[in-house]
């Protein structure tokens, strides 16, 4: 099976994450300094600008920030997933990863309901972290 | 101590085209015009205009890199001229670098142009972002949308101040019908019909829980104003319109990375409008300003930044639109010209397309959609997302 969607470009902040994705692991990076967790990757702590870094792995466990079903593709390789869910996952740790909803009815999905990771092996080299209902 | 540019900058001459799918009018046509109306408008030649500065956000599909296309379809002479892009606040980009020219000394009469043709790249949003989101497209970016950037806006919205959807659709729905019966008394607007609160709430959903009527529309079009030094305005015109105080905040990141950001407002809106008031010496918008043009790309947006301009309280913004406070009666009409919704939104125009709403307002020259003796107008843009943003705040003033 093909994967026809636009693939993620690895680049030297991003290659932990994504290779974590490969093995099913939920890597987020926490401050050797002052202890922020953070999410989207990035060389330095926002807080506190160390380079101190520590990859931790996260339970895959949160909760929904925010959400929209889309129904209008704007991306033409997203038409036949119509009308699909993005969200704002916030982790256990901490931080908010921008992801899709997996695993249920389109109209189940609220603010603040509980989610785990569902990952989606798109390719040998990736793997996608989506998030579907706790049951 | 830097004082601001407030009180030193007077426009003096403005033009706007018509706005809409424009196929027989190049990019070149539209400035011409916009040219011609403010040239007439102020009373003077085109010799007289010292630097210019122009507007416009994807080269790509316009009118090329650089200042030049301004130069040569306008044939200024051998000026200073600097092309800017700053995403949506592209337009009022141009107009800032006019005013900080005059009001530096530096020049004495400066012109700002801005302009877009989107309709040609047959595209029914904004262009392809691609590029732009860059690397994580997939994983940072999943297949998030322009709309459903904004849609989660009023997702958080909503749950935060427990609306339910069919109320806060309702709200979303009055801002949009509002602005549609403005476009009806504004000859230039793009679309210019009535549109009920039902059919809006009924239309089909772009990305839940915005609908096809909370979005705005996209159209080509060009605006452009002449100013000069304060002092020396009465030279020109006996009713200028005065610059009062023009910011833009860009975000340093912190509303992705640092958490804290509860994703139900826009934090550059309220920092760009904090340091627009504090120019303009205004201490209470709700009380001080006459009327508005915010960044309504999305019904939420308008919303949200009655709260971030702190003209509503927060979570108290729907009980201000459904007592019809922002309506063109109301105490603080918003969109008095129709707004995004009704004009599209030609990015590098559309900053200055609103201040041409002020100016003509403050002039008492609006027609139909008059506003009864106005003191003090405010235009926004807001350019990216909500959680990275880009976003200008203006305020102009009839005295000094
Ligand atoms: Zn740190």
């Amino acid at each position: 099976m093909t994967y026809n969607k636009p693939l993620p470009k690895i680049n030297a902040d991003t290659k932990e994450f994504w290779n974590g994705c490969k093995q099913h692991l939920l890597k987020i990076q926490k401050c050797g300094d002052c202890g922020f967790v953070r999410y989207p990757p990035s060389f330095i702590c926002p807080r506190c600008h160390s380079t101190e870094t520590e990859w931790i792995v996260a339970a895959g466990k949160g909760s929904v920030y925010s959400f929209t079903v889309n129904h209008v593709a704007f991306h033409p390789a997203f038409q036949e997933d119509l009308p699909y869910v993005v969200a704002v996952v916030q982790l256990e740790e901490g931080p908010h990863m921008l992801t899709n909803i997996v695993g249920c009815d389109l109209s189940e999905v609220r603010c603040d309901m509980p989610v785990e990771v569902a990952w989606e092996a798109i390719t040998g080299e990736f793997s996608l972290p989506k998030f579907r209902p706790v049951l | 101590m830097a004082q601001g540019i407030n009180n030193e900058v007077a426009i003096i001459g403005m033009g706007c085209t018509t706005f809409g799918e424009l196929w027989d009018r190049s990019a070149s046509d539209l400035m011409v015009d916009a040219f011609q109306e403010a040239l007439e408008d102020a009373g003077i030649e085109k010799k007289d205009i010292d630097a210019a500065w122009f507007g416009t956000c994807f080269d790509e599909v316009n009118v090329g890199k650089s200042a030049l296309s301004l130069t040569k379809t306008l044939k200024l002479p051998f000026i200073p001229a600097t092309r800017v892009e700053n995403f949506c606040a592209s337009g009022t980009e141009s107009f800032r670098g006019a005013c900080y020219a005059v009001a530096s000394g530096a020049c004495d009469i400066a012109l700002a142009m801005g302009v877009e043709k989107l309709k040609d790249t047959g595209y029914g949003g904004l262009p392809d972002f691609g590029n732009l989101l860059g690397s994580q497209n997939r994983a940072i970016f999943a297949n998030l949308t322009a709309p459903g950037g904004f849609a989660m806006l009023a997702t958080a919205y909503f749950d935060k101040y427990g609306l339910s959807p069919e109320e806060g659709k309702r709200a979303l729905a009055h801002i949009s019908s509002k602005s549609h019966h403005n476009g009806t008394l504004s000859p230039k607007a793009h679309l210019r019909s009535e549109v009920s609160i039902e059919k809006i709430m009924n239309a089909p959903i772009i990305a839940w829980p915005l609908g096809l009527f909370d979005c705005c529309g996209v159209s080509d079009g060009a605006a452009c104003a002449i100013v000069c030094r304060a002092s020396r305005a009465s030279e020109f015109r006996k009713d200028p319109v005065y610059v009062k105080g023009l910011q833009i905040a860009v975000t340093s990141g912190e509303e992705m990375a640092h958490q804290k950001w509860d994703g139900t407002h826009v934090i550059p809106t309220y920092r760009a409008g904090c340091a627009a008031f504090k120019e303009a010496g205004i201490t209470n918008p709700r009380e001080e300003i006459s009327m508005m043009e915010v960044h309504d790309c999305f019904s939420i947006t308008e919303l949200s930044t009655y709260e971030d301009l702190q003209i509503s309280p927060r979570g108290k913004a729907v009980e201000d639109i459904e007592a019809g406070f922002f309506d063109l009666d109301g105490t603080i009409p918003c969109q008095t010209d129709g707004g995004l919704k009704c004009f599209g939104h030609p990015i590098g125009a559309s900053g200055i397309r609103m201040i041409y709403e002020e100016y003509k307002q403050l002039q008492g020259k609006a027609g139909e959609r008059q506003v009864a003796s106005p003191r003090i107008g405010l235009t926004h843009n807001l350019g990216g997302f909500p959680c990275m943003s880009v976003v200008s705040v203006a305020v102009f003033g009839n005295t000094l």
